[in-house]
């Protein structure tokens, strides 16, 4: 695990993202602050914006969102939740994640 | 229950055009700071030590290819100076970058390889860039750089599919047309007088190909690396190229460019320098920025209004107009930009086909 963390993040997010399932933000956002020991409103941001660019990239697609009214991740904006395309997995096969486990 | 889908929706575009408008606003920023990095450009020709160094090349070399040698220097001192820029940014931006930073240089294979590339063609674009500055003018190399966005949007949709919408074609077609009334216009009186600034011409169009060629390559590292890491590495890979191969290589042909090099240290020299790498490095940072919520094609157009900003900046700081020609090209690249810009947005959460 310690050597996941080595990775840029996007590459270990899509890397997370390459089990094929859907993944809500605020999941990833956790899953990320630990392994990378980050902390804070500000580094959650600097991550969920990974996700954001990830997802504009064609990497994840955005398939399904709801109103965060609990305060999940920010409270009465929407929560994400993506799923790995075509495009991210030929990513993550060729180009990058997984490539040096 | 319909009332909450309708809601999500408007929530949904809300976001999407938040997302959109951060982009552009990123793009208009770079702009700005593009624009305004031809102040610093221009005015550092006529301080020392370049100035003597351009006397003393010339004596034995002759003008232009003086000219040359200069602009190499300088543009070697602004990669330089923006290396230090973006460390600062990325500094400022809290630790987590200057981890990222070090994580992304060393995933060079999967990652940086492709920043290490983009830094070839920011390096000739830049270099061209000053020969235009130095051989013709601010006002020419600002606007004759305005060609970029064609290449790009060629680039980006040759390569990796990105979408050009038949707005932004005719918004390509009418930055085209500018271009062709930019070289026109310059060429049409030098030939009259008889001397040609060749070099300067091929500068111009240096800058265009391959900041065009630069955007594309980096759209396609920026699907793996954050900006800020991505655009740092660019930096350094430029400064590595010029002060490890180039100034070497023509120290050993017997030009004096460590002399020159280090005799910078002025504090007006310095300052200049510096002013230089912040605008310069600080476009590039808000241009990277824009790529990934706006997409390569329209990042390029809307930071393509940085050649008005240079126009205005030139006039209004050093007092030179330029000729109509540059003035007429630079409105209708500007306005093939704004056709880019303003395109209806909907339905384009992904700007990528899978």
């Amino acid at each position: 695990m310690s050597k996941m963390g080595e990775r840029p993040l996007k590459i270990r997010i899509l890397g997370i993202f390459n089990d094929g399932k859907p993944h809500w933000n605020y999941e990833i956002v956790e899953i990320i602050s630990k392994e990378y020991k980050m902390s804070g409103s500000y580094e959650s941001s600097l991550i969920n914006f990974d996700l954001v660019e990830l997802a504009s990239g064609g990497m994840i697609s955005d398939v399904e969102q709801k109103m965060d009214t609990e305060g999940i991740y920010k409270k009465n904006f929407l929560l994400h939740k993506y799923v790995i395309t075509n495009l991210g997995k030929e990513k993550t096969a060729g180009a990058c994640a997984l490539g040096r486990n | 229950m319909v009332d909450n889908v309708i809601s999500l929706n408007e929530i949904r575009a809300k976001e999407l055009s938040r997302k959109f408008k951060y982009g552009y606003m990123w793009a208009l920023f770079c702009a700005v700071f593009w624009g305004i990095w031809y102040l610093p450009g221009t005015a550092i020709w006529v301080l020392n030590p370049f100035d003597e160094m351009f006397a003393a090349i010339a004596a034995t070399n002759g003008d232009s290819l003086s000219l040359v040698i200069v602009a190499v220097l300088i543009t070697a001192l602004n990669a330089l100076t923006c290396v230090i820029a973006l460390l600062l940014w990325n500094a400022v931006l809290g630790k987590h970058k200057l981890k990222e930073l070090k994580r992304t240089i060393f995933d060079f294979r999967k990652c940086s390889k492709w920043f290490f590339l983009a830094g070839i063609c920011g390096m000739t674009a830049v270099f061209g860039s000053y020969l235009a500055m130095g051989f013709i003018g601010a006002a020419f190399s600002a606007v004759a750089g305005l060609l970029y966005p064609v290449v790009g949007s060629t680039v980006a949709r040759l390569w990796y599919g990105e979408r050009v919408s038949r707005r932004a074609a005719a918004g390509i077609i009418i930055i085209v047309f500018g271009g062709i009334s930019i070289y026109a216009g310059g060429l049409v009186s030098e030939l009259a007088t008889g001397s040609v600034q060749w070099f300067g011409y091929l500068g111009g169009l240096m800058a265009a190909a391959f900041w065009g060629i630069e955007g594309a390559i980096a759209g396609k590292g920026l699907d793996l690396a954050e900006p800020d890491s991505a655009l740092t590495i660019r930096f350094i890979a430029e400064a590595g190229y010029w002060w490890l191969i180039v100034i070497p290589a023509l120290t050993l042909l017997g030009f004096p460019m460590m002399t020159y090099a280090l005799s910078i240290f002025e504090p007006l020299v310095l300052v200049v320098l510096m002013f230089a790498g912040i605008t310069f490095g600080f476009c590039y940072v808000t241009w990277y920025k824009s790529f990934p919520l706006i997409g390569v094609g329209r990042g390029q157009g809307i930071g393509n209004l940085y050649g008005l900003c240079a126009v205005v900046f030139v006039f209004l700081f050093f007092g030179t107009s330029p000729g109509w020609a540059i003035i007429i090209g630079g409105v209708l690249c500007v306005t093939g930009g704004m056709l880019m810009f303003t395109e209806n947005t909907d339905g384009i959460s992904s700007l990528r086909g899978e």
